[in-house]
């Protein structure tokens, strides 16, 4: 299939609207800079206020503010949720690489100034910081009584046990997609991405969970138990090959465009994009590494600067809806983090109820790993060492 | 006074930055100034092959610009007539559409299984890695096209300035067209060479959207280097350390450009 430049903008807008969003915070930081002392006063008397909204048990009123990563949402959603709940949201799809968002937020957090978000949705490792720097408020149950559908494991996490920060939004899996009319042949094993075939036509994920991790597990190492020596192991291979020239870029959520257009062969890739992409492009296949892969989740936070802490909690009680979230589901594609999800779902599009990598048989999840929790100076150290080789 | 606030000052803190010593915790680290000159030293031994790298990828990109600018300047200045100003607004027309955009547009022209691609392939002239995208071409031509306009223009204006009737002097000389281009125009229009020459290569050595879009992991120049320890890795002496020794390195560059061609009009 050629390739339209549509193809291209919409996969490569992400980037562009985090840059622009850059510039357009940096310049909020600048102006709050000159008013700081009026804000800072203002802060103080927020505390209060935002500790009162989340004891608070009647029905939520006002504007809902929600930072998402790009097409993470299903159409009429928002707007369903509007009319139930009588809230206004403001739904913005600001979040395209983690640790940029904190590059931008930490300062203004840093001083407990609005970021402009009332709940944002991001990936454990990050909520995990935000929590461990104290930014992060504790979700009031009684207002989220759909918690009782969420999946136990998720619940039981060692990230956030009891899940009192953190409400996971959708979970995935992390392996390979291929084009097949590129690669000529299906793609089982690690080893393939480094076949000399594919040179230069390869990608990795810049992430370190996301790229090193199923490299880790095809070199006989876990994530559950990483340490510096089985890290350090997996980027030496990383960036031997990229000094062979096999692998074409490191890419964030941007590989897509590239893989549907066929300038990439075997890319890194999450189910869920996959499973969109074949849509259009039936030639596209996700697979789980035979040495297994590794499952990411997106968790639903509320920042200590919210406005409407009560607002953000009717949203959590909504997703967590099982027939509303499975209208979730299916569009985003992504892996259930509610439990016995398949009567809903067969409901709402019986295709994503027996697609294996929405609804994932025990064989495939036995073989996805999640990281342990890394301490702040492991992530750091292992994040520090892999941009080195992907390009900083 | 604009010039304190919006450029002495950030330079100040820039400076100040890149000499200081981050410490305390991991995600909030306290910057401590002390004279670290050890950044540089680190930033300069760790980078320099991207720094090589985006000084080679801008003088191939200058001296393309100039290449193909000079020609066309030269018509519209002294060929084109009353089309003068039609030539002048198609030259500028593709610049009104975002730089981000125009760059992604040639990620289609040059995909892989794109006509370019298949076209050079068929006659044999496609570099070693069998592709366009992804290649230090890629991001030499995007450098090329995206900055041209910077070169076209004061070219342009320099040559437009000449009296054609000091050419036609020249001719009335018996001088050659050669020998009135090598002693007539080419010493007027010097300004415009070096003004064009500065206004090219000093983005164009800082520039990462080409890179980042039409390069590969082999292609990285200092500006991707400094946006990644800005934004990803997050440390801000190493990265404020870098954009000094890009900065110092290309007024150095600049100082020594302009001596050698002895044009003062400029500076």
């Amino acid at each position: 299939m050629s390739p339209t430049p549509f193809d291209h903008l919409t996969g490569l807008a992400n980037k562009q609207t985090s840059r622009r969003r850059f510039i357009g915070s940096g310049a909020a930081v600048a102006a709050a800079l000159a008013i700081g002392a009026p804000i800072a006063a203002s802060c103080s008397s927020n505390d209060k206020s935002s500790t009162a909204t989340a004891t608070q048990s009647g029905p939520a009123t006002g504007t809902l503010r929600v930072s998402n990563w790009p097409l993470y949402m299903a159409d009429g959603f928002i707007a369903a949720f509007q009319k139930a709940s009588g809230l206004t949201v403001n739904y913005k799809e600001d979040f395209n690489d983690p640790e940029q968002w904190f590059a931008k937020v930490k300062e203004p957090l840093a001083r407990k100034q609005d970021i402009g978000a009332d709940l944002a949705v991001m990936p454990t490792f990050l909520m995990a910081r935000l929590h461990g720097l104290g930014w992060l408020n504790e979700i009031n149950d009684s207002n989220v009584p759909n918690k009782k559908n969420l999946r136990p494991d998720l619940l039981a996490a060692s990230a956030d046990p009891g899940r009192k920060y953190s409400a996971p939004y959708m979970s995935g899996l992390v392996g390979l997609a291929y084009n097949s009319t590129a690669t000529g042949r299906d793609i089982t094993t690690i080893d393939d991405l480094w076949d000399p075939k594919f040179k230069g036509r390869v990608s990795l994920f810049s992430d370190v969970q996301d790229g090193l991790g199923m490299i880790m597990q095809s070199q006989g190492n876990s994530v559950e138990h990483p340490t510096t020596e089985t890290v350090t192991k997996a980027i030496d291979l990383v960036r031997e090959q990229k000094d062979k020239g096999q692998i074409r870029r490191f890419t964030g959520n941007d590989y897509a465009s590239d893989l549907a257009a066929g300038n990439i062969a075997v890319a890194q890739a999450y189910s869920g994009d996959v499973v969109q992409l074949q849509a259009d492009n039936p030639h596209l296949k996700f697979v789980v590494p035979d040495s297994g892969a590794t499952t990411f989740v997106d968790n639903m936070v509320i920042p200590y600067t919210t406005q409407n802490q009560h607002a953000a909690e009717a949203w959590i009680n909504y997703v967590y809806d099982r027939s509303n979230y499975a209208k979730l589901v299916a569009f985003v594609h992504g892996v259930p983090v509610l439990s016995d999800m398949t009567d809903e779902l067969t409901k709402v599009d019986p295709k994503a109820a027996n697609n294996p990598w929405i609804n994932p048989p025990k064989n495939v999840l036995d073989k996805a790993k999640g990281w342990a929790p890394l301490t702040d100076e492991q992530a750091k150290q292992y994040s520090d060492a892999y941009a080195a080789v992907t390009g900083g | 006074m604009y010039l304190g606030i919006f450029f002495m000052v950030p330079l100040y803190s820039l400076a100040r930055m890149s000499l200081s010593h981050s410490g305390g915790s991991v995600y909030l680290p306290t910057l401590e100034f002390k004279w670290d000159f050890g950044n540089y030293l680190s930033a300069f031994s760790r980078y320099q092959d991207e720094i090589i790298r985006s000084f080679f990828y801008a003088t191939i990109a200058t001296a393309l610009s100039l290449l193909l600018a000079f020609p066309l300047a030269y018509v519209i200045a002294f060929k084109a007539g009353r089309y003068k100003n039609l030539i002048l607004g198609l030259v500028i027309l593709p610049f009104f559409v975002t730089f981000l955009i125009r760059t992604i547009a040639w990620r289609t022209i040059l995909a892989d299984d794109g006509w370019v691609v298949q076209a050079l392939g068929s006659v044999g002239l496609l570099p070693s890695e069998g592709r366009l995208l992804s290649t230090s071409w890629a991001v030499i031509g995007g450098l090329t096209y995206n900055w041209i306009i910077f070169m076209i223009l004061p070219l342009y204006v320099s040559l437009e300035k000449i009296d054609p009737l000091l050419i036609q002097a020249s001719k009335d000389l018996y001088s050659t067209n050669r020998r009135s281009f090598t002693k007539v125009i080419l010493p007027l229009s010097m300004p415009g060479v070096l003004a064009g020459s500065l206004l090219v290569f000093i983005p164009a050595s800082g520039d990462f959207i080409n890179a980042d879009y039409l390069g590969s992991t082999r292609t990285t120049m200092i500006g991707n280097v400094i946006e990644k320890q800005f934004l990803v890795v997050k440390d801000y002496p190493a990265a404020a350390a870098l954009s000094m020794v890009l900065m110092l390195t290309i007024l150095t560059g600049v100082v020594l450009y302009t001596r050698a061609l002895g044009t003062e009009d400029l500076l």
